[in-house]
């Protein structure tokens, strides 16, 4: 939400987002370099987050709650990309829909192009060799990568409001408490909706999965084969 | 949803004509004066008159802007409600302690505040919806090249941008199919359409992601988009009429130090 985040905050966090965000460029540019044929599912998936990020359910903080989709970008993309392909998603909607802002997009690009994704990928990559049922695996990225989102959300509100009594944590705690009660069952949702996308996804065009390498092969051929 | 989105009002506002970075300039100005400000005056000012060239100059519909404006000013009293209650002070009208950690009261410094940020975020946000309602995306991207952005976050930007509009489409389509056939008449059902919405509009808008690059390789696309852009040239009566707003605001801005509501 623009303006409600102070100034000194505002810059905070830009100042957080840019290295990161430099450094998914980097990325994105090696990964188009080799393999122009990615730019056009880096492009559905930027569309989707915009989509699914659009859908705003209200919560009690100056922010509101809405899924994130970012878990299956950072899965196929890892967390670095899924940054840039946030940070574009952030402008957009804050320059088609006027949600967000462009002072506190820093402050947006951190909790939900940064942390969230990173969260994500963190459990996809330690469960991604294990005998983990894959659709289970993203179900729980991507949850993962809502659920983050929120947590560091709240923690910016806490960080630029603290309580008088009790300080960051105790509005830490409230800010939390609010966005838990819409965020947890709407992350599980969430993780529902992308795994089944997910399983879409490896029952029609399996090839691309395997190309960018995001499952063991035989892993995918398995799943594509019993579904 | 949003069935139309502000792009396509901005496509055909009062204002499309005018240069580009004037308007920028007026918009994000206002964003960074709202910031600087340490009163509610100033971003109350530049909501007023940022809302009145909406409506006069750029021709918006007030019922229009008006449903834009619902949705950020719902949410920012929700969260100015939190923030009067946590900010604390002295000489309180209500207070209640239900935990030792956690003090929640209502005093004339949180009331202050609360305003204050409030009044911040309707600045904030009508200068934001200012931009978005008088400068379309496609002359965004203009600015973004001339200001050497990365090739690759522009030619991704652009996709994105042309991929959202054939999702939309095809959401629209395939949802309302969904629905005439009972398709969300339970929440198990709903959450199982859901995922088949996704699912199939990812697939078919991937493939027309691959068509678009596809037919544009033919016409020797090589990760560069060709923008047109027209140069509009910086108008003297626009320049000037942006650069005293700018100027009035920053002098209320340093004026209203002190003033708080009550």
């Amino acid at each position: 939400m623009e303006g409600f985040l102070p100034l000194q905050w505002a810059v905070f966090w830009w100042i957080i987002a840019l290295p990161c965000l430099v450094f998914g460029i980097l990325q994105l540019k090696r990964v188009l370099a080799a393999d122009r044929e990615a730019l056009p599912l880096l492009g559905v998936t930027g569309g989707f987050i915009f989509i699914l990020s659009s859908l705003k359910l209200p919560s009690v903080t100056g922010s509101c709650s809405h899924p994130t989709g970012t878990g299956l970008s950072s899965v196929c993309f890892g967390p670095w990309i899924t940054s840039v392909i946030c940070a574009i998603v952030l402008l957009f909607q804050s320059l088609f829909l006027a949600h967000g802002g462009l002072s506190v997009l820093g402050a947006n690009i951190v909790s939900m192009g940064i942390v969230g994704p990173l969260a994500g990928w963190g459990i996809y990559r330690a469960l991604r060799d294990t005998g983990v049922n894959i659709y289970f695996t993203v179900f729980l990225a991507c949850a993962l990568a809502d659920f983050c989102t929120y947590i560091v959300t709240s923690l910016e509100l806490a960080l630029a409001y603290p309580a008088e009594v009790g300080g960051f944590g105790s509005s830490f705690v409230m800010f939390m408490g609010i966005f838990a009660i819409t965020q947890i069952p709407l992350a599980i949702v969430e993780g529902i909706v992308l795994a089944l996308v997910f399983k879409y996804i490896v029952q029609l065009k399996p090839e691309i999965l395997v190309r960018l390498k995001v499952f063991p092969e035989e892993k995918i051929r398995a799943a594509a084969g019993d579904s | 949803m949003y069935e139309e989105l502000l792009e396509d009002i901005a496509q055909q506002n009062g204002l499309r004509e005018v240069n580009t970075y004037t308007k920028l300039a007026a918009g994000l100005g206002a964003i960074l004066l709202c910031l600087l400000s340490t009163s509610f005056v100033a971003p109350l000012f530049i909501a007023v008159v940022l809302t009145l060239t909406l409506f006069i100059m750029a021709r918006i519909d007030p019922g229009t802007y008006g449903k834009i404006f619902v949705a950020p000013v719902l949410f920012a009293l929700l969260g100015v409600s939190v923030i009067i209650l946590l900010a604390g002070g002295e000489g309180a009208f209500w207070s209640w302690r239900p935990l030792p950690w956690l003090s929640l009261s209502i005093t004339r410094e949180s009331i202050n505040q609360g305003l204050f940020v409030f009044f911040r975020v309707l600045g904030g946000m009508s200068a934001l919806i200012f931009i978005a309602l008088t400068t379309p995306m496609t002359d965004l991207f203009v600015v973004m090249r001339r200001a050497r952005f990365p090739e690759e976050v522009l030619d991704l930007a652009m996709i994105i941008y042309r991929t959202i509009f054939v999702i939309m489409a095809q959401l629209v389509l395939v949802y309302q199919a969904q629905l005439m056939r009972l398709g969300y008449s339970s929440f198990r059902e709903s959450v199982r359409s859901c995922a088949t919405l996704c699912g199939s509009v990812f697939i078919a808008s991937w493939e027309a992601g691959e068509d678009l690059i596809r037919a544009m390789e033919a016409r020797c696309y090589e990760g560069k988009f060709a923008v047109l852009g027209e140069g509009r040239p910086i108008g003297l009566p626009s320049a000037m009429a942006v650069l005293s707003f700018l100027v009035v605001s920053a002098a209320i801005v340093v004026t209203t130090r002190q003033i708080t509501l009550i």
